[in-house]
């Protein structure tokens, strides 16, 4: 059998920003889905959107409610959401109360009543909300089972999408017989979390397409439901060729270390104390690529875009005009109760808004404290997949990293997201001649050949400036107390690589 | 709560009994208006909200409407939601006469106050678009209340 034998399936929008990418690219026509989740996790909502964005006057939807939320303040709040479009209503979207029949009688009657709505208005869309109440009725003559796979076949064959709604604990999920006759099992949670709520929503299943696995967090807003990717969307995006590129720092010394630059797509970590410039680093990053038309991102969590902008002024970098012109955007990031995902999607819709090539995150630790500590939990792995989404489609990222200034050791970070990084900018104070002096060296670069050198540096009026062509006749200087050596240059040089070399 | 409806509720659903007036006949009660309009809601408000949650909103409108129409007294809400003892009301005179179709005025207008308090004017409107296409209800004082 061909490929053009095959039959296509239709990919439904769902009407909830961020799920379509999740399910693979929307929902399946015709498929046949539960929506299942403790009360208040948003069920409800998530099947209103999906009926509002589909439902037409030639090929409405039918909205069930069972036994449960009344109808009429199910409307009253649902319409308080932006999505809710009263001249839909009901036209193009039904309610039909079924209350009195399961009261009164069988789920024989109930499928009966569904099939004679549905034969009538020729729906596109059925939702059943919520068929869990059912569930709890006993009945006679026709179980649980055979309703739902009845419902199931004749709902296809009049070519209808379906949702039944219904409030289920985790374990009731496990090999419960219903959820076998289903295309599509949604799972819907919140749990608390200290003070905030996190909401995740799981596919567990999907059949027909590729789903994205995982939990993936969600929100409701006023908007209604809001799903994060786990994969921001970009997985099924082509990877840009990069690599072959090297951007420059606006540091011609540091270009020169990193081999002529980084790499295009790379992701880079500046590690260093307070103090070292790691910021301004970051900044001069951004300005040359702006100098070289390439847009830019700086997110940042420690002070306001105003105040970030004024002092990379007072160092010679003008982050006002090309704000203006619409060439960088200094996100300021303070989320309080926002989870790790929403806040990567709030820095790659930037990304995507103005096509930035270069995304500063200044700093990871400002990032982390930002976050509510609900989700400080999947901080590293949130960050590894923006990075990894990303960098994966040509987007080169600086993210900076304050560090203990050990006189004993020399960290990288305190993150342990090394692994996250390609290359490796570290920074640190040294003891010279009874001054506190600045050294910068590069640690790693993926596949370049990077300098060796310890590199003394000053930040002057125009940014980071490299002073001093190598740090020779010192012993120690990674220690941050080096001590004069009557070596030759080249025997100190050999004593602090290897010394490097140890650390890492 | 127990304010009085506001005109245009009111126009409506003089409206909407003017309506259903003229596609009745002359030998029919007075309240037969108001049972067409009050029949037409529970039909559609009652697959909307199921026949209990009608018959609890009918059972409010009625108790407003009573406190303003005492001759209201004498119908009551049933189990289904219909509404009974309008039609038994056989007024001896045209003043009563006037005041059971004020009776049948104040009891819609007092359902569609509900409406309109519980799903807004925009939803309201839908559903009784979607129960009387055929009349105009563009606007809630609107004097037509069916299309030229």
């Amino acid at each position: 059998m061909s490929a053009q034998d095959k039959v296509e399936i239709n990919k439904l929008p769902t009407g909830v920003p961020g799920l379509d990418d999740i399910m693979g690219g929307g929902l399946p026509e015709f498929s046949f889905n539960i929506i299942a989740g403790a009360p208040g996790s948003g069920k409800t909502t998530l099947a209103h959107q999906f009926v509002f964005a589909n439902a037409t006057p030639e090929r409405p939807a039918l909205y069930f409610t069972v036994l449960g939320e009344s109808a009429l303040k199910m409307l009253r709040y649902q319409q308080q959401y932006t999505f809710f479009d009263p001249a839909k209503l009901p036209e193009s979207i039904r309610f039909i109360n079924l209350s009195h029949v399961v009261l009164e009688k069988d789920l024989g009657a109930v499928l009966e009543e569904i099939t004679k709505e549905v034969e009538k208005t020729n729906a596109a869309v059925v939702v059943v909300d919520s068929f869990r109440s059912m569930v709890r009725k006993p009945y006679s003559d026709m179980d649980l089972q055979s309703f739902i796979q009845r419902l199931a076949l004749f709902l296809a064959s009049w070519q209808a999408t379906t949702f039944l709604i219904g409030e289920y604990a985790e374990d009731e999920l496990r090999e419960n017989p219903i959820f076998t006759v289903a295309d599509g099992l949604f799972w819907l949670r919140q749990t608390a979390e200290r003070n905030s709520v996190v909401r995740k929503l799981q596919i567990i299943k999907l059949r027909g397409q590729a789903s994205v696995p995982g939990l993936h967090t969600f929100r409701i807003t006023n908007a209604g439901v809001q799903a994060f990717s786990r994969t921001f969307g970009l997985t099924a995006r082509v990877k840009n060729l990069v690599g072959q590129r090297r951007l420059s720092f606006g540091v011609p010394d540091l270009d020169r270390m990193l081999d002529g630059g980084v790499r295009e797509g790379d992701s880079i970590l500046v590690a260093g104390p307070s103090g070292t410039g790691k910021s301004v680093l970051a900044a001069q990053f951004i300005a040359e690529g702006i100098k070289g038309g390439e847009a830019g991102i700086i997110a940042v969590f420690e002070e306001r875009p105003q105040a970030y902008a004024e002092r990379a002024a007072g160092l010679g970098l003008d982050l006002e005009t090309p704000q203006n012109d619409g060439k960088l955007t200094i996100l300021y990031l303070r989320p309080l109760d926002l989870s790790v995902d929403e806040t990567m999607h709030s820095i790659l819709d930037a990304v995507q808004k103005i096509d930035a090539r270069r995304l500063v995150i200044d700093s990871l630790a400002g990032f982390e404290m930002a976050l509510s500590p609900g989700f400080r939990a999947d901080f590293r792995e949130s960050l590894y997949r923006m990075i990894f989404a990303l960098t994966g489609i040509g987007v080169t990222i600086l993210s900076t990293v304050e560090v203990d200034e050990s006189f004993t050791e020399f960290p990288f970070s305190t993150y342990s997201i090394s692994f996250l990084c390609d290359d490796i900018i570290r920074l640190r104070y040294v003891s010279i001649d009874d001054q506190l002096r600045k050294v910068m060296a590069v640690i790693k670069m993926r596949g370049g050949n990077h300098a060796k050198d310890i590199r003394e540096y000053e930040i002057t009026s125009k940014g980071v400036v490299i002073v001093d062509q190598r740090l020779t006749g010192y012993q120690g200087l990674i220690s941050g107390l080096p001590v004069r050596s009557n070596r030759s240059p080249r025997e100190v040089w050999s004593s602090n690589d290897s010394e490097t070399k140890k650390q890492t | 709560m127990n304010m009085a409806p506001l005109p245009e509720t009111r126009d409506l659903a003089q409206r909407l009994l003017s309506y259903e007036a003229k596609g009745g006949n002359a030998s029919e009660s007075v309240g037969s208006s108001t049972l067409r309009v009050y029949e037409k809601m529970r039909q559609s408000l009652g697959e909307l909200a199921g026949t209990a949650g009608f018959q609890a909103l009918a059972f409010r409108a009625l108790t407003l409407a009573r406190s303003e129409v005492p001759i209201l007294r004498a119908v009551e809400v049933t189990a289904d939601g219909s509404l009974n003892g309008m039609s038994a009301i056989e007024p001896p005179t045209n003043v009563e006469r006037d005041r059971i179709h004020e009776g049948g005025v104040i009891l819609i207008s007092r359902l569609l106050g509900l409406l309109l308090i519980l799903l807004g004017e925009a939803l309201t409107m839908n559903l009784v678009r979607d129960m009387w296409p055929d009349a105009a209800h563009d606007h809630f004082n609107s004097e037509n209340g069916r299309k030229t």
